[in-house]
């Protein structure tokens, strides 16, 4: 390609940065809301994570364009398959449909990080990967985005207990409590916010609980909403709630 | 070049002018028909393909970490695996760390896909082609199964793989798979890989630490290996490239494939098996694999 | 692949109450061949200074030598021990000499000050701007990742015991997470009575 040519590009990095961590009975999925083009700062609140379903939650990164496309694709294919079997699809099935989807564009990707975050079918959280062509996986917390590589090292430490030696004659929790994991989102996106200039302005937090979970536990935060959903599983189906906080916004 | 990227060209810009909405396409998608659904008549599954005069050097020019480092898109890539023939069957090991650059993206890639019962399959290069082709092959397989009332042997298993990434061959896939199962031949082991390649052989490693696997492999191998010593050998050589390698390590898989179907023997961490060693198990040392560990006289 | 990752190592210094703590790991690479586990990055300066470098590994051991030139002319010269804030800028002046061929290094200075005990830490890029942090200061092909853990596991005024653990926890997790650091770890904590160094049992993948 000689230097005069000047192809369109259609990509863009839109920055920010997404989290989910699974627990026993409830999943949490996080993202700031911050949407920026190299040094500018395109909005201070665009929404990267969105509800799929009563159980399923998809956070989205890399490029927004192609991210805010890609969940309506997939809240498109939800909706058919809801009208189809009457029934709404189980986590698995959405984690492994989203793998197809992201490989039919196998050669002109979906420049998108997702990550899927949810009720499975036997009432426990979980957390699935994705990278832009479809290879995913599923794990027990995922950070994605500009400030990935500045969370995930310390949710290795604080989630996994990486390179820490169990209290004498106990072993590591298995799984942390709905306001110890919270704790650890918010420090998570307030300690990228100080280091990467990509992430700040808020943080919205999604929290996917089991059904007949009791969510005492959710009374003590702070302007917490319950995100309206389909009503399936009625008053004691899978719940999902919003909480907004703000970040740094220099 | 184009002939293949009109095959599979499915995007708006049609050439014979029409105006395909991505609807058009869609619609067929919908339901169960949606992802592998849309195997007419064994057809491989539709594309998008950008419009550009050439469609290959643009996914590289987005997602080649060879020849672009700092390229936007990184697709997460898989890097040792081993796979050997003996007496007692197949031996498979495999790490299991995948990295974006120089950021190690996981530490828990599974890169032995179960394909079914008596087959497995290897990743090593693009997770996501391996995931993906390795999973239509197990479609494949089972068609195969109810077609014939007959379980597939590795050779077709392996063709069918094989004549699959062959037919995008130059679109930018990267796939370095070995499949093994046991069928009437007795234990089959055959290595495929993106370029079209397929051979049957007794001994593969595959990835960017397979040299340092090899090292060990080589020097340790024979047919008439017990089923503990060829265990520990596939365990070995992954610490090998584990420690050595940049690009692998975390934990080792392993996997035995005997007439009875695949058996999963165990999850290892590296650097575990680096200071302690695989433990109490027949055919494995005492005391750890790294060099302080066996040099010391404390 | 970029001249800064070809040997691969990182180092963090952090700041205490009356101390500093000085870490790093231990390999060094040939891309992605690592050839050795006992590569330290970290050099004495003084009894109560210690400099670290991370980046391409023959620049690390000539540097090390040039600065020990030039801390030995200055105690002749000066007829007393170097401070910390001032071998910060020797170190930056020496890279400057640089400026249009440099080292490819990026240096971590952690000390005391005589009199003070004053905890002392700073950093520099490749040809010499000097960055005089409060808390924490990270170099090497991990700096992302050492960022992040430090951002969230540091408060002021940490006890040298907590310190080591607090910097220990960073340096691991950090290097767990880079393909290109790792193999093993060292940590130095400088208190006003002696320097305490430790070997972490660390990754050696």
């Amino acid at each position: 390609m000689s230097a005069q040519e000047r192809r369109f590009n259609p990509y863009t990095e839109n920055g920010g940065t997404i989290l989910a961590i699974a627990g026993q009975d409830f999943t949490v999925i996080a993202g700031d809301t911050r949407q920026s083009e190299g040094y500018n700062i395109q909005t201070r609140y665009a929404p990267k994570v969105f509800r799929l379903t009563d159980k399923a939650v998809l956070a989205v990164n890399g490029f927004a364009a192609d991210g805010n496309m890609f969940v309506q694709k997939v809240q498109q294919r939800l909706e058919w398959y809801q009208h189809a079997h009457n029934k709404e699809m189980p986590l698995r099935a959405i984690a492994r449909l989203i793998q197809t989807m992201l490989y039919a564009k196998r050669f002109f990707p979906y420049y998108v990080y997702n990550i899927l975050g949810g009720i499975e079918d036997d009432g426990s959280g979980a957390v699935y990967s994705f990278d832009p062509v479809g290879s995913y996986e599923r794990e027990a917390c995922r950070a994605a985005g500009a400030a990935q590589s500045l969370v995930q090292p310390f949710l290795d430490n604080q989630i996994y207990f990486k390179n820490q030696l169990p209290p004498s004659g106990g072993a590591h929790p298995k799984h942390l409590p709905l306001k110890e994991v919270l704790s650890l989102v918010i420090d998570s996106f307030t300690g990228a916010t100080e280091r990467h200039i990509e992430v700040g302005d808020g943080l919205e937090i999604y929290i996917v609980t089991a059904s007949k979970r009791p969510n005492a536990d959710l009374e003590a935060i702070a302007n917490l909403k319950q995100v309206p959903g389909g009503f399936i599983g009625g008053e004691d189906g899978e719940k999902i709630y919003v909480v907004r906080r703000e970040l740094k916004k220099d | 070049m184009n002939a293949i990227a009109s095959r599979f060209r499915a995007s708006p810009y049609h050439e014979q002018g029409v105006e395909q909405d991505q609807n058009a396409q869609d619609s067929v998608l919908w339901g169960s028909q949606g992802g592998f659904g849309n195997l007419r008549a064994g057809a491989p599954p539709e594309f998008v393909v950008p419009n550009v005069p050439s469609p290959t050097a643009f996914l590289q020019l987005h997602t080649d970490d060879h020849a672009d480092p700092n390229c936007r898109i990184k697709i997460a890539h898989g890097t040792t695996t081993l796979a050997f023939r003996f007496r007692g069957g197949i031996i498979v090991a495999v790490d299991s760390r995948a990295t974006a650059g120089s950021y190690i993206a996981s530490g828990t890639v599974k890169k032995v896909i179960e394909i079914n019962k008596f087959l497995l399959g290897t990743m090593a290069g693009g997770a996501a082609d391996c995931q993906y082709w390795e999973t239509y092959l197990g479609i494949q397989c089972r068609l195969h199964e109810l077609r014939n009332r007959e379980r597939i042997s590795v050779a077709a298993a392996s063709k069918y793989l094989s004549n699959l990434v062959y037919s995008y061959k130059g679109m930018g896939l990267s796939m370095g798979t070995m499949i093994c199962g046991w069928d009437k031949t007795g234990p089959a082991l055959f290595y495929v890989d993106s370029d079209g390649t397929r051979l049957k052989g007794d001994v593969f490693s595959v990835g960017s630490g397979s040299t340092f696997a090899y090292g060990v492999l080589d020097q340790g191998y024979h047919w008439e290996l017990s089923d503990e010593d060829a265990q520990e050998l596939g365990r070995r050589s992954i610490y090998a490239a584990g420690h050595r390698d940049a690009f692998s390590g975390n934990t080792i898989n392993l996997y035995h494939v005997r007439e009875t179907g695949w058996e999963f023997i165990g999850n290892y961490d590296v650097t575990k098996m680096h200071y302690d060693g695989p433990g109490n198990i027949p055919g494995a040392p005492v005391g750890g694999y790294g060099y302080d560990a066996r040099v010391s006289t404390v | 692949m970029s001249i800064m990752e070809y040997n691969g190592g990182s180092v963090v210094a952090m700041a205490g109450k009356d101390c500093v703590a000085i870490a790093s790991d231990l390999r060094l690479g040939n891309q992605a061949l690592t050839i050795a586990t006992n590569f330290e990055k970290v050099f004495p300066v003084t009894e109560r200074i210690m400099l670290g470098m991370a980046g391409l590994a023959t620049d690390v051991l000539t540097l090390r030598d040039r600065f020990r030139f030039r801390v030995n002319m200055y105690t002749i010269k000066e007829e007393r021990e170097i401070e910390p804030e001032t071998f910060a800028h020797l170190v930056s002046s020496t890279l400057y000499e640089r400026r249009f061929g440099p080292y490819f290094i990026e240096p971590v200075i952690a000390g005391l000050g005589k009199g003070t005990n004053k905890p002392f830490i700073a950093s520099t890029d490749v040809i010499g701007c000097i960055n005089f942090a409060k808390d924490f200061v990270v170099a090497g092909t991990a700096t992302d990742k050492l960022f992040g853990v430090a951002e969230s596991l540091w408060e002021p005024d940490l006890e040298p015991e907590d310190l080591f653990e607090t910097i220990s926890q960073t340096l691991m997790n950090a290097v767990d997470r880079d393909a290109f650091s790792g193999w093993g770890a060292v940590v130095h904590i400088i208190t006003p009575e002696k320097v305490i160094t430790r070997h972490l049992k660390a990754r050696m993948d």
